[in-house]
């Protein structure tokens, strides 16, 4: 695990099943996020997934390439473009930092509609 | 030439800016000044594409530029890109302006697609040979050389792929560039859909949202301001015998870009080096095939040899002539080759994510298959 | 007139409002639901919580109301008063100072670190507001957040574009005084390739002066009609009008010396034989196109 090392593409497919059920299982009951009619009502195209699910993928998807010995310390997101139901989100990443046993890795998710997020994960690895 | 690009600027480059393209051009323009160390008060002449739907006079307004003495407009989409440059440098040499903004901003994916067919291009006379049978994007118009050129030389569509993995290969280590982190292999490039046969999508470049500005002063100005000057050695237009817009098929042959050719020699009378003198060539991607031929039109390589040239992998980073270092349209942006301008003065600079080691001269092309222009940029 | 920033300071000032307890205790349950929705299958987490669950525990349910001295709730109100009606999250930075066991009780409390605006956004002019949460076992910190969003007055909406009514037909040309003659005669069944009346240059496409001999006195031939496929395209993406993909298009050079563009029906291939064939499109338009030559 060097810096400029990628991380493995990951797609996400954001079916309206995993919007609500990852909405519910976060404990997030806003309309937008299980309601497509109040959703669209209120100016949106679709339902779309909750921040603490981003930030649930975030986590998984750095911790699924760098194993289950790793330790998550900071996941430092930007929010863009909502990922609604029906979206492709793709993920892509790379370690922009090394300390010992200190990494930081880049990751963006994207959808069609451009970058639903971008952000930071600072984990720790086994020695 | 007595002038000098000495500021760049430029907004995210995305698929949907969520602002008007006005917005996007003033953003910038002030970028650009600001990377200058100019003010709006110190522009005195603005340049553009015809394309381009932000008249010089609103951005003018938007920025607070109060006077203008020269502002100047070229023709044939892409192949405005150096061409404005040339404008500009000619003015500020002249006298007709002391510093000119050249600009560029489009909504050109969330907006106006021109990969798309435009029903409505069809009424200009020389594009109704070709429209209403059914011949009306960018990548199909190329595709018809594409074909003959693979005929003649024998150049295979893993060729032209070799072009895609190289940009993005570079754009994937360019934190700007649309396709960041995303490189792809021949596998991928031979694996994605036809456009127009004999181009796959990986051919063909991307549609963005986004804007680019360029700073051009006199050299003596330049001396003066805070960034290293990226010097224009040379700037030429270029069109050939026959010229059309896209579908240049009655000339004898139709392997070659002759008006890049008229480029290419303009630009080595006139800034006294040769294809060999180049530490960095920016060469205008917007489909992939087009690359090999201005390969062989520029004098790196003979007709056809292009598959060839590629295959030593000079065009990588530590090649002998390293190709879109910031991932060419393919893979940072498709800014009408604005955005391949501002990565050949910040590799004159020193300053480019992907720098190559000792720079002293960029060439920088524009559109291909349109009446087009070039640039040679160095150190002073 | 509101006054955003004085009641951003005053809101500031409040400091952390009371701890909120977690309504349940850190618990496997809720631990596997969430693995299972998120779609995560770590072994790890069978005695400590996944870290990115922090907010989870301490989310306020479907019936939750605001604390009083909420100040992000606080804050939205001020803003919601001063026309900035509408919400967006931008940015959450989460720091983990260590995993949660399953049976740990937590609490949370928040302060209003920054408001900052009005900015110009591309969502509408709004405002900045940041706060920071702390999670808490006991008097022990052991996580915390920054969390930004964004209250913003909707930009007006554009009217919705008028829908744009595709026409499946074919494009047409354009014809001028120069052209008239060459789309005539595909209307009379004839492929006609401009002639100089000068020096009998042949010339397609056409137009008004020669450039051999400058002469502006342009006459027509009519065409035999056969020709080679000197290059062609299949088209795939995006659709046409009027056409179905994929389809052909061949450049076809003549047997005149002159090349022209035009559909092709069939297999193409580089030196192929055709020969040309008028497709009516209405009353007012016939387009030349090409098919394999018939063996003779």
């Amino acid at each position: 695990m060097r810096i400029g090392d990628s991380l493995p593409e990951w797609h996400v497919e954001a079916t309206p099943t995993f919007v609500i059920s990852t909405a519910l299982a976060t404990r997030d009951f806003q309309d937008v996020h299980h309601d497509r009619d109040l959703a669209v009502q209120r100016g949106s195209k679709d339902i779309f997934i909750n921040i603490l699910t981003t930030t649930g993928l975030v986590q998984r998807y750095v911790t699924d390439w760098a194993g289950p010995h790793a330790l998550v310390r900071q996941v430092n997101i930007k929010l863009g473009a909502p990922c609604y139901a029906y979206d492709t989100l793709k993920f892509f990443g790379q370690v922009v930092g090394r300390e010992d046993q200190d990494l930081t890795i880049e990751v963006v998710g994207r959808t069609g509609h451009g970058d639903h997020v971008t952000g930071t994960v600072r984990i720790e690895v086994p020695a | 030439m007595n002038a000098a690009i000495v500021g760049i600027g430029a907004t995210d480059f995305s698929k949907d800016s969520g602002r008007s393209e006005l917005q996007l051009a003033a953003e910038a323009v002030k970028a650009a000044l600001e990377d200058a160390g100019l003010t709006p008060s110190d522009v005195d002449g603005l340049v553009s594409f015809t394309m381009d739907t932000n008249a010089e006079i609103a951005v003018a307004r938007e920025l607070g530029i109060p006077e203008l003495t020269f502002f100047s407009r070229v023709h044939y989409g892409g192949g405005a890109a150096c061409a404005t440059v040339q404008q500009a440098a000619m003015a500020v040499e002249t006298g007709a302006a002391k510093v000119v903004v050249c600009y560029r901003a489009f909504n050109e994916r969330s907006g106006h697609r021109f990969g798309q067919v435009q029903t409505a291009a069809a009424a200009n006379i020389d594009n109704s040979w070709s429209y209403p049978v059914g011949l009306g994007t960018p990548a199909a118009m190329v595709a018809m050389f594409a074909r003959r050129y693979m005929h003649e030389y024998g150049a295979t569509s893993e060729d032209f792929g070799r072009i895609a993995v190289i940009d993005r290969k570079h754009a994937a280590t360019n934190p700007n560039a649309w396709f960041h982190n995303r490189p792809i292999t021949l596998d991928d490039h031979q694996a994605s859909r036809w456009i127009a046969e004999p181009l796959r999508l990986l051919d063909c470049c991307q549609e963005s949202d986004g804007g680019v500005a360029l700073v051009v002063t006199t050299a003596e100005r330049a001396r003066d301001l805070p960034n290293k000057p990226a010097h224009v050695k040379a700037a030429t237009q270029g069109s050939g015998t026959d010229q059309f817009t896209m579908t240049s098929y009655y000339r004898d042959d139709l392997t070659g870009l002759p008006e890049m050719g008229v480029v290419a020699r303009g630009l080595w009378e006139r800034s006294g080096i040769g294809p060999s003198d180049v530490d960095v060539a920016v060469l205008y991607d917007h489909f992939t095939p087009f690359v090999l031929v201005q390969l062989e039109e520029l004098g790196f390589c003979g007709r056809g040899e292009a598959k060839d040239f590629i295959r030593t992998g000079a065009l990588e980073l530590d090649g002998s002539l390293p190709l879109n270092p910031h991932g060419g349209q393919l893979g940072e942006a498709y800014l009408h080759g604005m955005n391949g301008i501002a990565e050949g003065v910040r590799q004159v600079r020193g300053t480019a994510v992907n720098q190559v080691e000792n720079v002293n001269h960029v060439l920088v092309t524009a559109g291909t298959g349109v009446p087009t222009s070039g640039l040679v940029l160095g150190q002073g | 007139m509101i006054d955003i920033e004085k009641e951003a300071a005053r809101i500031a000032e409040r400091g952390e409002c009371a701890p909120r307890l977690a309504r349940d205790p850190v618990n496997l349950p809720m631990i596997r639901n969430w693995l299972e929705a998120i779609g995560d299958e770590h072994p790890g987490y069978t005695e400590v919580a996944p870290p990115a669950m922090v907010q989870v525990w301490t989310m306020a349910g479907l019936h939750g109301q605001r604390t009083l001295d909420d100040p992000l709730g606080a804050m939205m109100t001020v803003l919601d008063e001063a026309g900035y009606t509408s919400v967006v999250a931008t940015n959450s930075d989460q720091t983990y100072h260590r995993y949660l066991e399953v049976g740990e009780q937590l609490s949370v409390t928040t302060s209003l670190e920054d408001v900052t605006g009005p900015k110009r956004t591309g969502l509408g002019e709004g405002w900045f507001v940041t706060t920071r949460s702390t999670w808490w076992v006991g008097d022990e910190a052991v996580a915390e957040m920054r969390f930004r969003v964004l209250k913003f007055r909707p930009a007006q909406k554009l009217a919705p574009e008028p829908e744009v009514h595709q026409a499946p037909q074919a494009i047409r040309p354009s014809v001028n005084r120069d052209t008239q003659y060459f789309w005539d005669g595909c209307n009379q069944g004839e492929l006609r390739i401009q002639r100089c009346g000068g020096c009998g240059l042949l010339r397609h496409p056409p137009g008004p002066m020669c450039p051999e001999c400058g002469a502006t006195k342009p006459t027509y031939l009519v065409s035999e009609g056969y020709g080679v496929i000197y290059s062609y395209v299949v088209h795939h993406h995006p659709q046409v009008p009027g056409k179905q993909t994929p389809f052909v298009i061949a450049l076809v050079e003549l047997d005149e010396g002159v090349r022209m563009l035009g559909e092709f029906d069939g297999e193409p291939g580089v030196g192929q034989r055709v020969e040309v064939v008028f497709t009516k499109v209405d009353d007012d338009l016939t387009m030349p196109s090409w098919r394999p030559r018939a063996d003779r």
